[in-house]
């Protein structure tokens, strides 16, 4: 069997696609994505705040501060002569970016004049922050107006919060920190684990089976002195690692990368919650995904060896992967909990196990359940592959 | 000694329906299975080269695809050396060598790579695997090229890994199908060479075959087979008597397309 293995393993590690898949597009793929998605979201929010908006103001001579903060803004550039023109259309063709019109009340102190109204007419479409923009030179106003109002009530600092604010509900979470973002992403993590463990064994599962077959390898490899179980067996431990492998390359790559491209903020939390997963999680997590790629890499090998050809097993293998894809997104429902009968799906039950994990909320008894049934159904699909191989009908397709 | 007797296989046709005019008219399909062999019997003693003929399609393949231990018979018996094929398989490919119709070398291995897997898996010490690549290199003149990838090699340079490959267990019977198909004159000849030494080393050797002059200068013994069926089993001589020494026509009196010599004469 090892014979097999490492036989299986140095041509694996000679294929050039293999590596590509393998190892090095799991290396770039994260960092090009986090780079493209960093450099061109901060570059939109960097254009839309320092582009200079142009706009209208009606009703200005009720606002003078306000008005009078627009013009000064290096930010701001009023447009001149378009009073009275249709404003929304001049919007849509993006020759002004806003309009404002101020109610008559607006300057009158606020116990005398009430609450006044202000209208923004702008497109809210794409990233353009006029209204934060717009919002900050306002709330200065506001509060102006608050102080001034608080000033003639004579109110003391208590009775102004009082008023802002009548009533606090004070929210005292008793899900800590891990639990809250567990909840979150901890669905997420064994949805992108097992696909790349999946998308990793898959190419190499091709290659051993169908691949052989289309090459003529297979038939001299079957009439050598080894037994078809140790056959199957190499071959399959050559794809499980490089499964098990291509997703430890793209977790890794990928929390490397996000901490590196995350600038600081990404760190601090990262680091955090990272840190709040204790070691024998991490172990558990790793050891629970020991038997879903044995369940994946005896699928895909079954599927392989049957295929005739490497195009035919491929084509299985697309179909395959939505066969995976439903029992992780089952784990991803709400009310769907590691408990009763869900404990005993294959693969559902992992996702849900590594989620408990990674909130810190395991239940570490169900672990007996989830690797006992794992286990078997691995050890079945093992055994199927191993039948598979004794076919002729499979194997001379 | 490799023997075989009323050898027969039949294949599954999982929907006849599906199969060509000329499939459905072959006489082997009947009902759901086709009988690629249906009584097929030969023996090939000590340093005998036993020549397979028959046309495409006859059942050669299946024939030796069965020696080989890679198929099952659905009758018959095969023995090499005393060894049951069926019952003690593993047994029985220790002590065979075999070639199939397709090198099916490991690309992205070195020829020398290739063969020493093959000898592990054989079960042979390391040193000796060793010692044994250096003398089937001398005598198959594969030196050039042995640390090369295979994906690089030529037809004739992955014929002749190949055959190093399938004898690296110094095998007790060797089964070759087709060896020089696709070869040069230089590489044939190599091939054929190689065989001849086998057979002066005491080793028995089937091999199938389309070119009548390999059997002429190699064979003790040729089988013809057709439809399945042995048309003709006996030494070269007969063989040859069957259309005074020229062997196309005898090929094709097995076949029935030419009378026997003897009917001639008698017409």
């Amino acid at each position: 069997m090892w014979l097999v293995f490492r036989k299986e393993l140095m041509e694996l590690l000679r294929d050039r696609k293999t590596l590509f898949f393998m190892i090095a597009m799991p290396i770039l793929l994260f960092p090009l994505i986090f780079g493209a998605v960093a450099f061109f979201t901060s570059k939109a929010v960097e254009d839309a705040q320092s582009k200079v908006l142009h706009y209208v103001i009606e009703g200005a001579e009720y606002a003078p501060l306000l008005s009078e903060a627009l013009r000064e803004s290096s930010e701001f550039s009023e447009l001149s002569g378009e009073t009275g023109s249709d404003y929304k259309v001049l919007i849509r063709e993006e020759k002004l970016d806003f309009v404002i019109t101020v109610e008559a009340n607006y300057a009158e102190p606020l116990l005398e004049g009430g609450q006044s109204k202000v209208v923004l007419i702008y497109n809210d479409a794409g990233l353009n922050l006029v209204q934060r923009r717009v919002q900050a030179l306002i709330d200065k106003e506001v509060e102006d107006k608050r102080r001034l109002a608080f000033e003639q009530l004579s109110l003391s600092e208590s009775q102004q919060q009082a008023l802002l604010s009548p009533i606090v509900l004070e929210k005292q979470d008793v899900a800590d920190k891990r639990e809250n973002w567990g909840e979150k992403i901890g669905g997420l993590i064994p949805y992108i684990v097992f696909i790349l463990c999946l998308q990793g064994a898959m190419y190499p599962a091709t290659d051993l089976g169908a691949g052989e077959k289309e090459r003529g390898t297979l038939e001299t490899l079957l009439i050598s002195p080894i037994p078809r179980h140790k056959l199957v067996l190499g071959k399959f431990l050559t794809i499980a690692l490089a499964g098990v492998t291509s997703a430890l390359i793209t977790v890794t790559s990928m929390a490397l990368w996000g901490l590196v491209l995350g600038q600081g903020m990404a760190l601090t939390f990262v680091s955090e919650f990272m840190g709040a997963i204790g070691a024998l999680d991490f172990v558990l997590m790793f050891l629970m995904l020991i038997p879903v790629v044995a369940i994946f890499a005896s699928m895909l090998l079954s599927l392989s060896i049957y295929a005739s050809s490497f195009k035919e097993a491929q084509s299985y293998m697309g179909g395959m992967m939505f066969l995976v894809i439903l029992p992780i997104v089952l784990a991803t429902l709400p009310g769907v909990t590691l408990d009763g009968g869900w404990a005993w799906v294959p693969i559902t039950n992992v996702a849900l196990a590594i989620k408990e994990l990674i909130k810190g909320t395991m239940d570490y008894f169900a672990l007996v359940g989830i690797f006992g049934s794992t286990l078997v159904i691995a050890s079945a699909m093992i055994a199927f592959c191993v039948f598979w191989f004794n076919r002729e009908r499979v194997l001379f397709r | 000694m490799i023997e075989i007797k009323g050898l027969a296989k039949k294949f599954a046709v999982p929907n006849p329906k599906k199969l060509s005019e000329q499939e459905r008219k072959d006489p082997r399909l009947k009902g759901r299975f086709f009988h690629s062999v249906q009584d097929v019997s030969f023996a090939c003693g000590k340093g005998q080269v036993l020549g397979l003929l028959g046309p495409n399609g006859a059942g050669k393949t299946t024939t030796l695809r069965i020696l080989s231990t890679a198929l099952k018979p659905s009758a018959g018996m095969v023995e090499v050396n005393g060894v049951d094929v069926l019952s003690q398989p593993l047994l029985a490919r220790q002590k065979l060598g075999f070639l199939s119709g397709a090198t099916g070398l490991y690309g992205r291995l070195t020829g020398r790579e290739n063969i020493a897997y093959f000898g592990r898996l054989h079960g042979v010490p390391e040193a000796r695997i060793l010692q044994r690549i250096e003398e089937l290199a001398t005598l198959l003149d594969m030196h050039a090229f042995l640390d090369r990838r295979c994906e690089s090699y030529s037809s004739g340079m992955k014929q002749r890994t190949a055959i190093a490959r399938a004898v690296i267990h110094e095998p007790e019977a060797v089964i070759l199908d087709e060896p020089t198909t696709g070869l040069d004159i230089m590489a044939t000849q190599t091939v054929l060479d190689f065989i001849r030494r086998l057979k002066d080393e005491g080793i028995p050797v089937i091999f199938s075959t389309h070119h009548l002059d390999e059997v002429e200068e190699l064979c003790d013994r040729v089988t013809v087979i057709d439809q399945g069926l042995t048309r003709f089993d006996g030494d070269l001589a007969s063989f040859q008597a069957l259309s005074g020494d020229n062997l196309h026509k005898a090929f094709l009196t097995c076949l029935g397309k030419v009378e026997p010599l003897h009917q001639q004469g008698a017409a």
